[in-house]
């Protein structure tokens, strides 16, 4: 029988390079990744072999697809599964890199983050939409906004996020070490920002303190599980 | 005529080996035969610059019969735009080995 297991990813958005680098690892123990899985991959196991990993952003139409896969497999990177417009290659160490210049690198997180706009905007613009209206409101229509604004901002928070962390893959490219920096500035000022708003209480309509414990929620818990999942990697590679 | 775009040096080889039709595996052969491996294309480069060209009118589908194997040439338009560059480039070619020469004397 087939031994299977699954792994999470870190997200292509915010951890493309540590995800491709764990792939790696992963093969290097024997387990080869052979398919997108929710959120992460699986793996099948099999000898153990070293191989490099490589994604791709693409959006191809019909007839695009086999020309596109050729490029690859003639440059010694097989494909190995796709989903949506991502696509994974796989090749033996010392295979030159999927992308030999900067400018189309550029254009590798450029097409990234242009999926994200189309989906993160609209979903953020809506969801800012019906807080106001919460705030605007009484009665049951307002509770009725509020359950509607929650449940917006559960996808529209990580939405916004990922965009972001697809502009600061982008200007990192770029070389834009300014608009890196000044997105770190601002997630740390919405951080403060809504601890500012928890601890004081200055609004009494509730709708804005509910909102500031979203945002410190959704920087807290991501950044939470990211120290803690580091933790638990390096004890388990002191361990091994 | 006037460029849009500031040609790449990937985007410049690239159009220096579709003076011939092919695909573009034989153009990432080609260029790195050329320059005994100093210059090597990637696949996902390569796929980005021949649509980047084919929207720029600079490179034309020649024969798309074979999908996995379609091959393209060079435009009029593309073709002025390459013999413009190869001028430019001429220049500072010039530039770089009348330097060199004159800092051995």
């Amino acid at each position: 029988m087939r031994q299977t297991k699954y792994v999470i990813s870190g997200g292509l958005a915010f951890s493309e390079e540590k995800d491709m680098e764990k792939l790696r690892k992963l093969s290097l123990k024997g387990w080869h990744v052979a398919d997108f899985k929710f959120l992460g991959y699986s793996l099948e196991k099999g000898e153990s072999l070293d191989y490099i990993y490589s994604v791709d952003y693409r959006s191809l139409k019909e007839g695009e697809k086999e020309e596109y896969f050729d490029f690859f497999s003639s440059s010694g990177w097989s494909h190995i599964a796709s989903e949506g417009d991502i696509h994974l290659f796989r090749a033996l160490p010392g295979t030159k890199p999927i992308y030999s210049d900067r400018d189309t690198l550029v254009e590798k997180h450029e097409n990234l983050n242009r999926s994200m706009k189309y989906l993160a905007i609209p979903l953020v613009l809506i969801t800012l939409f019906v807080w106001v209206g919460t705030m605007i409101s009484t009665g049951t229509l307002k509770s009725f906004l509020q359950v509607l604004a929650v449940i917006l901002s559960i996808f529209a928070v990580p939405a916004a996020w990922t965009l972001l962390a697809t502009y600061n893959n982008k200007w990192k490219v770029k070389e834009k070490k300014g608009l890196v920096n000044l997105l770190k500035t601002f997630y740390f000022l919405l951080f403060l920002i809504a601890v500012i708003i928890l601890l004081l209480g200055v609004d009494s309509n509730g709708a804005v303190r509910l909102l500031a414990s979203m945002v410190f929620g959704a920087v807290a818990l991501p950044t939470f599980i990211w120290i803690a999942m580091s933790l638990f990697i390096k004890q388990r590679g002191k361990g091994a | 005529m006037k460029k849009t775009e500031q040609l790449t040096d990937s985007m410049f080889n690239i159009m220096a080996a579709l003076t011939k039709p092919r695909h573009g595996y034989a153009i990432m052969n080609l260029i790195e035969e050329t320059t005994k491996g100093a210059i090597t294309i990637g696949p996902a480069s390569m796929y980005t610059i021949i649509k980047k060209l084919l929207k720029q009118e600079w490179i034309y589908l020649y024969d798309g019969s074979d999908s996995r194997r379609k091959t393209y040439l060079l435009t009029e338009k593309g073709r002025r735009v390459l013999e413009e560059e190869v001028k430019i480039r001429k220049l500072t070619l010039q530039l770089a080995e009348t330097g060199l020469k004159e800092s051995e004397e």
